[in-house]
């Protein structure tokens, strides 16, 4: 658990909270902390609202991970100061290359690349090796012990007891983006500390992403545009909808996916798959609600965060479907871990070699096939420390890999057999396929040990039994009939409004273009569906933030 | 400034609307009858009015300590005894008294607990945001009683508004380790000016009612003292009534590395269920009260424990 569980200390904020830790989804962040932020944003001076919103971020963080901010300060520092420090080496080598002659130029330049690459390595170590210490050190240490054990070694490496920052896996990734685009000068590095410290700090990023670029936030961040009615209204709108998914859907499915996870031996067939199924969607509509959410807050201060999903299941394979799901951790994997590596010299190398034997389509899949490794590899470790994950990233690199293999074969028994690979049915048919691999690669994602992920994916299939409806197993669950229908509209609800929206239309501009009663009746609507109809109070587990967590 | 001042009436409009329609949904999930003769207000405010009237046997007094640590569900399963926890957080004992006076107007209770941490509280000194958070929590009531859209059209005799009976369920866990306390029986904790009258006046109700009012201490590593216990001691001996400390009983056992919710202060669920069997216990050897278990009349009783259990 990455949540810092900061000292009880008995007061105003455990009084309003319940005793529970400062979430999106908490009423206080919704109801108290931002609209505070933004009465008191909108009553200072322009220059000074930058300031308004890092000290929100600060106190936000601090209320979530207590004095851990210390790391968060760290990253800031160390981020700004590479920055600074390679903008100085960029000065000099401009002074240098102006004072040497024109064969000295390419010396010149790499001597001065060399000293950067330093200061880029250097800021790279001390930022993983903080996200090390924090969600892998015990991974690993633990695994050495058993392999000490097993060499009858009796040495083994202690295991520490010890809460993470929150959203570590986040900034350390936005900390990473910004020192490798200054490094490559993508972007230029800043100057003013201020503006850094708020683009990694921003409070509604801070515990799940989307993990944005500096050239995406920082400017609208320091512009201290004014919440205006509208953005207010527009904001809180999209919260709404975030809180629809989260409230309705995801804290209902929970009880259902926790019985299910944690009894599946008791369980048949059906029913394990329907914790698998219902797993996913929860997944889904937790993150995706909380991007919502995310989005919301950012828009009532004009700032537009990079959208985290598109419709996701829409998708036609998995390698689409990561292009719609996590967006900006796909993004992020792409352009410093996919690209660097099927670019880099060896690897062109190889594709040039590979191409001469293996033709156009195998030949250049082999560089590419190890750039995938990576990013799977480094994906699933980066989701969490466990056998599980990496399982999760491997499964993708194969199912991916396999799609790119298997392509042309596709498309030539498509034309032999005349099917019409852009037909609605052939695209529901990718779709429902793709989601089936979907919902077995989460199964591994959320079990607690590889052996329970494989017995329940053989139970799925050998102890399936449609007796399962009858005999009320269904309703054992922790669910009864009323929470099955509620949850059956609110899904079609939900898909309705993917539906309309990978159709392209924009539905919130379509509302508020409706007059006022409409529009009111809209959102008493929504409000009274989530209040009535939220799986929240007695007798409901909350889903806790489970993204925080990576 | 003409927008603004605009947007600004459209945005109160909208919340009052709002809550007119929250009021009108949740006055539709009470049980009526309670709702018809004590008004919405009082309803959300005193549970116990939610009840079926002269249903509850046993209802326990006092603050957090309480809903925190006696579960009347568990106490029923046991031993077929119905209690409501009658308990606020932070609560003086001025409105303690008062939540008795309505409780008693509405059900018979056999027994009543009062707990004892809430003579030492200054009332002048109630932290301002409790009281907030129970005027909000009366305008949003609804957050409390939302899932009870699942019992409409089931008949409105047979509703259970209130599952828990007052009881607030706790699961987390925030290891603690006990603090050894100065036991010194000549220090007595002084009692802020009025509690003793307020005190007096609930003796009076239980004796004038037929009441046996018992004083209690829940566990609490944090808000327990000795000097407590020992002036405590003293008043039950004064105004002739039972006292029982529960931080002193050798037979219950708290383990604070597991059973506290908050490093000490109060227990989690783990915890309750011990101090409702020490309770049940305490009831059943007094002989005073009834198992309704079977009788026809607590059927609801039996079926709220259904739902109390799966969750």
């Amino acid at each position: 658990m990455i949540l810092s569980s900061s000292s009880t200390t008995k007061g105003l904020f455990d009084v309003l909270t319940g005793g529970e830790p400062l979430s999106y989804f908490n009423r206080i962040y919704l109801f108290l902390f931002l609209p505070l932020v933004v009465l008191i944003y909108n009553l200072t001076p322009k220059r000074f609202r930058p300031v308004i919103l890092i000290i929100a971020s600060f106190i936000c963080f601090f209320m979530m991970s207590n004095k851990l901010i210390v790391f968060l300060i760290l990253s800031i520092l160390s981020i700004y100061l590479s920055g600074r420090l390679m903008n100085k080496v960029d000065d000099k080598t401009e002074k240098a290359l102006k004072k040497c002659k024109k064969t000295e130029k390419k010396v010149v330049k790499e001597k001065y690349k060399k000293k950067k690459k330093i200061i880029l390595v250097l800021t790279i170590l001390i930022n993983v090796a903080f996200l090390f210490y924090f969600k892998y050190l015990n991974f690993f240490a633990g695994n050495a012990n058993i392999i000490l054990k097993w060499l009858n070694i009796k040495y083994s490496f202690q295991i520490l007891h010890h809460l993470a920052p929150i959203g570590i896996s986040f900034y350390t990734l936005e900390a990473l983006s910004y020192i490798i685009d200054v490094y490559n000068s993508k972007i230029k590095a800043e100057t003013n500390l201020l503006k850094v410290t708020l683009f990694l700090s921003f409070f509604p990023q801070i515990m799940e992403g989307p993990i944005a670029r500096y050239s995406d936030t920082a400017e609208s961040l320091y512009s201290g545009i004014k919440v205006t009615y509208k953005s207010f209204c527009f904001g809180y709108q999209r919260i709404l909808y975030g809180l629809f998914k989260k409230l309705v859907i995801a804290n209902r499915l929970n009880i259902l996916v926790k019985i299910i996870f944690n009894e599946y031996m008791n369980y048949s067939g059906l029913s394990v798959a329907l914790g698998v199924i219902g797993y996913t969607i929860m997944l889904y509509m937790e993150f995706s609600g909380t991007m919502d959410i995310v989005l919301g807050s950012g828009e009532m201060f004009g700032v537009k965060i990079p959208e985290n999903f598109r419709q996701p299941f829409f998708s036609k394979n998995i390698s689409e479907f990561w292009t719609r799901w996590h967006i900006s951790l796909g993004l992020w994997f792409k352009d410093y871990i996919f690209y660097p590596v099927s670019l880099s010299k060896p690897m062109k190398n190889l594709t040039v070699k590979a191409r001469k034997k293996l033709g156009n389509h195998f030949g250049p899949l082999i560089s590419g096939t190890v750039a995938l490794f990576t990013v799977w590899f480094l994906n699933g470790l980066w989701h969490g420390a466990g056998w599980t994950y990496l399982f999760f990233g491997m499964y993708h690199f194969f199912m991916i890999l396999m799609g790119n293999i298997f392509e042309p074969l596709i498309i030539k028994i498509c034309q032999k057999l005349h099917i019409d690979r852009k037909k609605k049915f052939y695209r529901v048919f990718q779709s429902v396929k793709m989601t089936i691999l979907v919902f077995i690669g989460e199964l591994f994602f959320r079990a607690p040990t590889m052996k329970n992920a494989f017995e329940m994916l053989s139970r799925i299939f050998t102890k399936i039994s449609f007796k399962t409806v009858k005999n009320g197993e269904l309703l054992s669950l922790g669910l009864d009939i009323h929470d099955y229908i509620v949850l059956i509209l609110a899904i079609i609800f939900i898909f309705v409004i993917g539906l309309l929206k990978e159709k392209g239309k924009n539905i919130r501009e379509d509302i508020s273009n409706k007059d006022i009663f409409t529009r009111w009746i809209l959102y008493y609507a929504l409000i009274v569906i989530i209040i009535v109809f939220g799986a929240y109070g007695i007798g409901y587990e909350p889903v806790e933030p489970i993204y925080a967590d990576f | 400034m003409k927008n603004i001042l605009i947007n600004l009436l459209k945005s109160i409009l909208f919340l009052v609307l709002l809550i007119i329609i929250l009021e009108l949904i949740t006055i539709m999930l009470l049980p009526k009858y309670s709702i018809k003769k004590y008004g919405f207000q009082n309803t959300v405010k005193y549970e116990i009015l939610q009840e079926k009237p002269d249903t509850i046997d046993v209802i326990y007094l006092g603050d957090s300590l309480v809903y925190s640590s006696i579960s009347p569900m568990e106490i029923w399963n046991q031993y077929g005894y119905t209690g409501f926890d009658c308990a606020k957080a932070a609560e003086s004992i001025a409105n303690t008294r008062k939540h008795l006076e309505v409780a008693i107007k509405h059900e018979h209770p056999k027994v009543v607990f009062f707990e004892a941490n809430v003579l030492y509280r200054d009332p002048n000194k109630r932290p301002w945001y409790y009281r907030l958070k129970s005027e909000v929590f009366s305008v949003f009531a609804i957050t409390k009683y939302h899932d009870n859209w699942k019992q409409i059209g089931i008949k409105k005799s047979k509703i259970i508004s209130n599952v828990n009976k007052g009881y607030v369920y706790m699961t987390k866990l925030s290891k603690y380790k006990p603090i050894r306390k100065i036991n010194n029986p000549k220090r007595l904790r002084p009692i802020p000016e009025g509690n003793i009258e307020e005190l007096k006046k609930i003796v009076k109700i239980c004796k004038d009612n037929n009441i046996k009012l018992v004083l209690i201490n829940n566990p609490s590593n944090k808000s327990w003292i000795y000097s407590k216990h020992y002036a405590t001691k003293k008043i039950a001996k004064e105004y002739n009534l039972e006292y029982i400390d529960l931080n002193l009983a050798d037979d219950l056992k708290i383990d604070w590395t597991r059973e506290t919710k908050d490093k000490g202060d109060h227990l989690n669920h783990s915890g309750a269920k011990k101090v409702s069997a020490y309770i049940g216990e305490y009831l059943f050897s007094l002989g005073l009260l009834e198992d309704h278990r079977n009788d026809n009349k607590y059927q609801e009783w039996n079926r709220a424990y259904k739902y109390y259990s799966e969750n």
